[in-house]
């Protein structure tokens, strides 16, 4: 009874003390996950024709990119098809952690008005379904190198630590647009152009190493560019990725992840009144 | 819990959709884009484990964001708040709830947003689906739900929470006669000398009877203090109503 567990104060910006908020972000796992998955049961992902329709969309996806590579490069073949389906459905993880953090903050206006939790909660659980929604379609891609009879190595498993840093990005960049979307509701309607724009500046339509040397600038600017060449290198042709590639993601993606959370945590005491 | 020298002021956008379009369009001219509001004004009070505080005061008074300071939801711009124990609030019913899943679903996923673990959920699951009253219509979609069935499943979940401060805004005026009753009876149980209670209601009768201490708030600022009978006749004198039946019945 002599120290109060609780104080409300004034504040200015800054950050709230970062001990406490991740304790209280920590024992509110089970309350993310469960809302994960109502998120994704009203999507009917939990149906045998929702999982069938989330394997089926990005595959119809590749098919119809494969065929525009196909119409204007002439030709292609199977190395081509498995780095098409393996950076899209990557690049997709990506995608949907953007669309669905974007509303993340304000579609759980009433969660928000009503009851007192670390709101990064919300961000986190858009990119939890994200990740809910990529994982069969990587299976999806195994089973298609496979098929096309690329060989396995073990330089494959360097894909692993590439999707651990595009988790980090992809969290990095739903925190930061759900912070900016309660200040201009309208990101949300520029948001297709923006991922349709980084879709074709990323080597998923043709592979990094084909890039003309005059557009090499473009890679500078776009943290999934390298990210996306080491996966493509990993999985698909099972070599080592370039170490500056994965530096540079890695730097990307901290980044990101940094300044989002921080302009987030600073925000979102505002967030009740700004709804 | 002690509330000191309280203060608050929103700066609230004046668009209900604030837009970059909007931002940019207005770029030149410098046109505000927020409002002040002032809605607390040195507030000051002081709630002990068994006291059942009811809140009263006219609509726009300031009691929800009283209590909405209180549970840490808006951070205050003025003075401190200590609040000593955990908090559980019942401001909105059904928070968290999503209308597309099975009533039994929601009770996990509404208990776990009102900060319960699913083992607490769990062992107390029988008495919620039993104090709802819902019967084999727990396993059906929320949307199928008729108003009143939504109300009681969310209250039933609500009370269950047995938190060190229970803070309730004008939630229980749901279902029917009988259930209002019977929620009204919930909240007396929870009456107890290691706990503190805080309603904020329009309805006198209901604060006369129920609670030990009552607040008046007008625009603001805190009027009045102390014995439930004593300010709730203040203010019904202030309301120019009297004992009307208006003011009474609801819960």
């Amino acid at each position: 009874m002599s120290t109060p567990t609780q104080v409300y104060e004034p504040f200015r910006a800054g950050l709230p003390p970062l001990r406490k908020y991740w304790k209280s972000l920590w024992s509110r796992r089970t309350f993310i996950s469960e809302y994960s998955r109502s998120e994704l049961r009203e999507q009917h992902f939990d149906s045998a024709f929702g999982q069938l329709w989330l394997v089926l969309n990005p595959l119809l996806l590749s098919a119809v990119y494969f065929l525009l590579i196909v119409i204007i490069s002439g030709s292609s073949d199977s190395t081509r098809y498995a780095h098409l389906t393996a950076t899209l459905f990557l690049f997709y993880l990506v995608a949907n952690s953007l669309t669905g953090g974007v509303k993340s903050i304000t579609a759980g206006q009433r969660l928000i008005l009503n009851t007192a939790f670390p709101r990064i909660m919300l961000p986190v659980s858009a990119v939890v379904i994200a990740i809910f929604k990529f994982l069969p379609t990587l299976a999806v891609f195994l089973a298609i190198r496979t098929a096309l009879g690329l060989p396995f190595s073990w330089q494959m498993f360097w894909a692993i630590p590439v999707l651990l840093i595009t988790m980090l990005l992809a969290l990095g960049l739903a925190v930061t647009i759900s912070c900016i979307n309660v200040y201009f509701r309208d990101i949300a309607s520029f948001l297709p152009y923006m991922t349709r724009t980084l879709l074709y500046l990323s080597p998923i339509l043709y592979e990094a190493s084909d890039l003309k040397p005059q557009l090499r600038t473009l890679e500078l600017f776009n943290p999934l560019f390298p990210i996306l060449d080491s996966w493509s290198r990993a999985l698909v042709h099972g070599q080592a990725p370039l170490t500056s590639h994965m530096l540079i993601g890695l730097g990307w993606a901290v980044g990101i992840f940094l300044i989002g959370t921080y302009f987030f945590l600073s925000r979102e005491r505002e967030f009740a009144v700004r709804l | 819990m002690s509330v000191r020298g309280l203060g608050l002021t929103y700066t609230t956008a004046i668009d209900r959709r604030p837009t970059l379009k909007a931002r940019v369009k207005s770029l030149g001219r410098g046109g505000k884009q927020t409002r002040v509001i002032r809605a607390l004004d040195e507030v000051n009070l002081d709630v002990e484990y068994g006291q059942v505080l009811g809140i009263i005061g006219t609509n726009g008074a300031g009691k929800s964001s009283l209590m909405r300071v209180i549970a840490g939801i808006l951070p205050p711009t003025q003075g401190r708040v200590e609040v000593y124990g955990s908090v559980s609030t019942l401001l909105a019913l059904g928070v968290g709830f999503n209308p597309s899943m099975s009533g039994r679903d929601n009770v996990y996923l509404g208990g776990l947003a009102a900060g319960m673990s699913r083992d607490e959920i769990d062992s107390h699951f029988e008495e919620i689906a039993e104090f709802s009253e819902l019967g084999e219509a727990i396993d059906a979609p929320m949307r199928t739900y008729s108003s009143g069935m939504y109300a009681r499943l969310a209250f039933s979940v609500a009370a269950t929470v047995r938190p060190d401060i229970l803070i309730v805004d004008e939630a229980l005026s749901t279902g029917d006669a009988k259930f209002k009753e019977k929620s009204l009876n919930r909240i007396k149980e929870l009456r107890s000398d290691d706990r503190a209670l805080i309603l904020v209601s329009h309805a006198m009768a209901t604060l006369e009877d129920v609670c030990n201490d009552v607040a008046w708030l007008h625009k603001g600022k805190l009027v009045q203090r102390g014995d439930p009978k004593t300010v709730i006749t203040a203010y019904r004198e202030f309301l120019q109503v009297g004992k009307s039946a208006a003011i009474d019945e609801d819960v």
